[in-house]
């Protein structure tokens, strides 16, 4: 006795049935794809999305999945083997190297890219704002309550301040960005050194008094601030030019107010000759080489990030194909990457023997 | 005669007062439905097809959609048959403490926090794995399908009239063939009903998934033992974000999934007598 | 080895996997082993939370439960973990979606059973189920881009503004993500579960008390307030049910909750919840030497809590509809 409505279910199960099983074949014909996963740190995001674009359209049969999730997660990821090739910003720590030399296998970490951490906010109307080290520090570690305070008005003068009170958006998740954020502040200020420290997750003190708010990723932090009249955030330079977000100048080491470029960044990089180990040895890395470079023009909160793969021991974590796939994107990432066409704005391209130990790393990637 | 006054006054009050609150309480659903079709339904008609079946590259949500009903169907295939038994034996042994026990487990299981069965479904499949999959993604959803499947179907089976169990039994049949053969089948449009509304259900659940799926929008997939997408994990992600992009594409995934939920249920609802959970 | 040769020896007869003819029951062969599956699956989810939030009792102690900190250093020394804003965030939410969930519920039932056609009654209780079944990250979309903005400008802002020296509401809502939002998605997402108890309890009612009342001259409201007496520990239940719910809800309230590690009991300011820090956390916690044990017992708490409020549900019901039935 079936009854129509009964049938019309039948009919409906039958298919999404067959049609899953045809999208199934379907897909295994012609020329196999091979997907690539990264996953972790989200400072980088729109330049790997660029990469991956670009990348992918010349290359049909690869497909490159982003999964964010930030610097904690990306290493975390990296080490269950539940991603290929792991994002993090600050060199991994020796603990957690020795965990991944656990599973028996050799880790790779490099620089993939250079980028900045810029202080954006949101107040309507204001479109400059100098921010002294001190004052800086002030307002992320909630010292500095209000916007009219007597400290930013003396810097910013011709600057309309509402009293409101200051919302410091932080991160939720454990995230890079953070990491290369107040290790910058515990280096210069011994104040937030002793009181909050560095790493990729802090206990933030703006949240006991209820001005903070965390979002996940630098996207959730961008989220919020946008709608989030008086507040501030950290968060990559990419961000807050993809988001048109106003950023601070901030104070450098030579006492100058300087605002994130390509040019105050580039500065950055020349002042340091930076010491990038050998892959097989990430975690001696410092993330503190790029920070409060010296220089007129140099933009203080600078730093690389980084890629983790695996050297692929007798096939451990990489299939063959998975493994040319990786070797075949992470090199053209370190060569044609690094043009100028193929970076995406807030970001700048690595110094040539930075690039070079990269290019090393891939090479040792075992097929 | 104040006093009757007063106590019509207060009758019509109570009147108004509950139609206005039973109003607000159903009106979320038609707000909801209404905004993600304003919301949605721009975004999709002017991307077209490619909305549907293009990858996340091309601008679509097919293999996120492709997904989700992998994973409805691989996790129906790992927890049906689990669900219709354990049905089946609460109805016949009601009063039994393992009965009783049994229900009372189902009824647990149908509200347990789905988080909890996603990390235990991580710790216990993906991590041993290696790697994020279907099939761990299926398993999550397949002991949240279970008990929806196990309770509608021990209800059907009480529907059925006692003389049909006498009948059989009175004619020398076992137990197994009594039930098997002659009840289930009677019984067969309530389990279906069940088996719909657990697959309604599952298809939109998005807490499961967070860490054993994985996430796969850029290819269609082609293996459970591989990470793989779904249209409720994908809103997540996207809305998360804080480009209007991705905003609308999330509107856009979210009419998908509403229609996949509408299509679903309104006909099995329709077709079913109030069923007791 | 012996011990376990008779338990199982034990069960099994307690089975009695025979007819009384002495031919094995074949039906009990087939259906048992899944009876016993599902049941062993059940424990072993309990056991590997239990299992795996160990550590961080032996580390902390039961104070992991009691203190709002959580300082993931990277030195593993520096590392400490506390689950209050989590919990309190969760037991807060809870609560003031089922203080929305009742007068709502309630009315909702009594307007279905008691005052309108056939017809549409039938198509209420779908548009319940409906609210019941609808994917969840569907409420959290419109919760996140709808609800948020309307709560706090037309809502949560007045009173702020106007009635800030009341204690819940002296915090500002800054963003709108707050316990507040949280609160309301959760009383919307869980009314309808509350309302399937109460109206099938409310319809339970045996007619001769609907008659006895009426027949004494009673307005339909005063016969309402004495039904309603009659079903309030099927009312109770049902909360006790919805509350349930809400606890367990993660995807909704983590895209309205604001993720803060927040102590405070005002309405408008953000916080966490235990699902949503799981949620939140579980993603990096596997680099921390000891988040993990502590997400797991976060879990651990919520197993529980969810575990106590569902069984006094049940129970309550149960009990309540036995004695109706004589």
């Amino acid at each position: 006795m079936r009854t129509g409505k009964e049938r019309l279910i039948l009919v409906m199960l039958a298919s999404a049935i067959i049609s899953t099983t045809l999208l199934l074949t379907g897909c295994t014909n012609d020329n196999k794809i091979i997907t690539i996963r990264t996953t972790g740190a989200t400072f980088p995001q729109y330049q790997i999305q660029k990469w991956i674009d670009v990348y992918q359209k010349n290359h049909p049969n690869v497909k490159i999945e982003y999964e964010g999730g930030g610097s904690g997660h990306g290493q975390e990821a990296f080490l269950q083997g539940l991603t290929h090739i792991g994002r993090t910003d600050p060199p991994v720590k020796e603990d957690t190297w020795n965990k991944f030399l656990n599973t028996g296998d050799q880790p790779l970490q490099f620089p993939e890219i250079v980028g900045a951490v810029v202080v954006a906010y949101n107040l309507p109307g204001i479109n400059e704002l100098k921010l002294s080290r001190e004052v800086l520090v002030d307002i992320f570690i909630g010292d500095i309550e209000y916007w009219d305070d007597q400290a930013i008005k003396q810097l910013n003068p011709d600057a309309d301040l509402p009293h409101e009170k200051i919302k410091v958006i932080h991160r939720s998740d454990s995230s890079g960005t953070t990491a290369i954020f107040t290790t910058y502040l515990s280096l210069i200020s011994e104040k937030w050194a002793n009181e909050v420290g560095a790493g990729k997750t802090v206990d933030w003190p703006v949240d006991k008094m209820g001005r903070g708010l965390a979002g996940k990723g630098n996207p959730g932090v961008v989220a919020i601030l946008k709608q989030t009249e008086g507040s501030i955030c950290y968060t990559e330079l990419s961000f807050a030019i993809e988001e048109n977000l106003p950023v601070a100048s901030i104070e450098n080491k030579n006492g100058k107010f300087v605002k994130p470029t390509t040019e105050t960044i580039q500065a950055a990089v020349s002042q340091v000759s930076s010491f990038i180990p050998d892959p097989t040895e990430g975690y001696r890395e410092d993330i503190k080489q790029l920070l409060d470079a010296e220089g007129d023009n140099t933009y203080p909160i600078v730093a690389f990030t980084h890629l983790l793969v695996w050297q692929n021991k007798n096939g451990k974590h990489y299939s063959s194909e998975e493994a040319k796939a990786i070797k075949d994107f992470l090199t053209w990432v370190l060569t044609e990457g690094q043009k100028e066409e193929n970076l995406a704005p807030g970001y700048v391209a690595l110094p040539q023997e930075v690039a070079q130990i990269g290019l090393n790393a891939v090479n040792m990637i075992q097929e | 005669m104040s006093g009757y006054r007063l106590r019509k006054g207060k009758e019509i009050l109570f009147i108004l007062a509950i139609s206005i609150l039973t109003f607000v309480g159903i009106l979320p659903l038609f707000h909801i439905i209404v905004t993600v079709f304003m919301n949605g339904l721009p975004v999709i008609l002017e991307r077209g097809f490619t909305f549907l079946t293009g990858t996340l590259g091309e601008g679509g949500i097919g293999p996120a959609i492709a997904g989700t009903f992998i994973l409805i169907f691989l996790s129906s295939l790992i927890g049906l048959p689990v669900a219709l038994l354990v049905g089946i034996y609460a109805y016949e042994y009601p009063d039994s403490k393992i009965g009783r026990a049994t229900k009372t487990l189902l009824q647990i299981m149908l509200e347990f926090p789905t988080i909890l069965v996603g990390v235990f479904a991580m710790s216990v499949i993906a991590i041993p794995m290696g790697t994020y999959s279907a099939f761990a993604g299926a398993f999550a959803l397949a002991i949240i399908l279970m008990p929806y499947v196990a309770v509608y179907t021990q209800e059907a089976m009480r529907q059925i009239p006692f003389t049909y169990r006498e009948a059989s039994f009175g004619l020398g049949l076992s137990r197994m063939k009594v039930i098997f053969k002659i009840l289930v089948p009677l019984a067969k449009r309530g389990i279906l009903t069940g088996v719909l509304i657990g697959m309604a259900k599952v298809a939109g659940e998005t807490a499961p998934l967070l860490f054993t799926a994985g996430g796969l929008y850029q290819s269609y997939p082609t293996s459970i033992t591989q990470p793989v997408g779904a249209v409720p994990l994908l809103i997540y992600t996207l809305v998360q974000s804080p480009s209007k992009a991705d905003h609308a594409m999330a509107w856009g995934a979210s009419l998908v999934l509403l229609l996949i939920f509408l299509l679903i249920f309104i006909p099995v609802r329709l077709s079913l007598r109030e069923v007791k959970l | 080895m012996t011990s376990i040769k008779t338990s199982l020896h034990f069960f099994f007869s307690r089975c009695n996997l025979r007819k009384s003819t002495g031919k094995v029951d074949l039906f009990k062969v087939v259906t048992v082993p899944a009876v016993i599956f599902v049941f062993l699956l059940f424990a072993w989810m309990l056991g590997i939370y239990f299992y795996n939030a160990l550590p961080a009792f032996i580390r902390e102690g039961l104070s992991i439960y009691f203190e709002n900190v959580w300082q993931a250093a990277e030195e593993a020394s520096n590392e400490y973990y506390g689950l209050a804003s989590a919990i309190w965030g969760t037991v807060y939410t809870s609560l003031i979606a089922i203080i929305i969930a009742l007068p709502i519920s309630i009315a909702y039932s009594i307007f279905v059973v008691d005052y309108v056609p056939k017809r549409v009654k039938n198509i209420l209780i779908i548009v319940s189920d409906m609210m019941a079944g609808l994917p969840t990250i569907i409420y959290g979309i419109w919760g996140a881009f709808v609800l948020v903005p309307f709560l706090q400008k037309y809502i949560m802002m007045p009173l702020y503004k106007h009635l800030s020296f009341i204690p819940i509401f002296s915090s500002p809502p800054i963003t709108g993500y707050s316990y507040f939002s949280a609160g309301v998605l959760l009383g919307i997402m869980v009314t309808p579960f509350a309302s399937a108890i109460i109206r099938e309890a409310y319809q339970m009612i045996p007619f001769t008390y609907r008659e006895a009342i009426s027949s004494i001259g009673s307005t339909r409201y005063e016969a309402t307030k004495v039904l309603l007496g009659y079903i309030k520990p099927a009312i109770f239940s049902g909360l006790i049910l919805a509350f349930g719910r809400a606890v367990g809800e993660t995807v909704a309230v983590s895209l309205v909750i604001g993720n803060t590690f927040n102590l405070s009991i005002g309405l408008f300011s953000p916080g966490y919840t235990i699902s949503s820090l799981i949620a939140n956390q579980f993603g990096n916690a596997f680099i921390y030497e000891h988040m993990l044990p502590v997400l797991y017992a976060g879990g651990l708490a919520l197993f529980i809590i969810g575990l106590i409020v569902n069984v006094s549900g049940l129970y309550l019901l149960k009990r309540w509809e036995e004695i109706v039935r004589i």
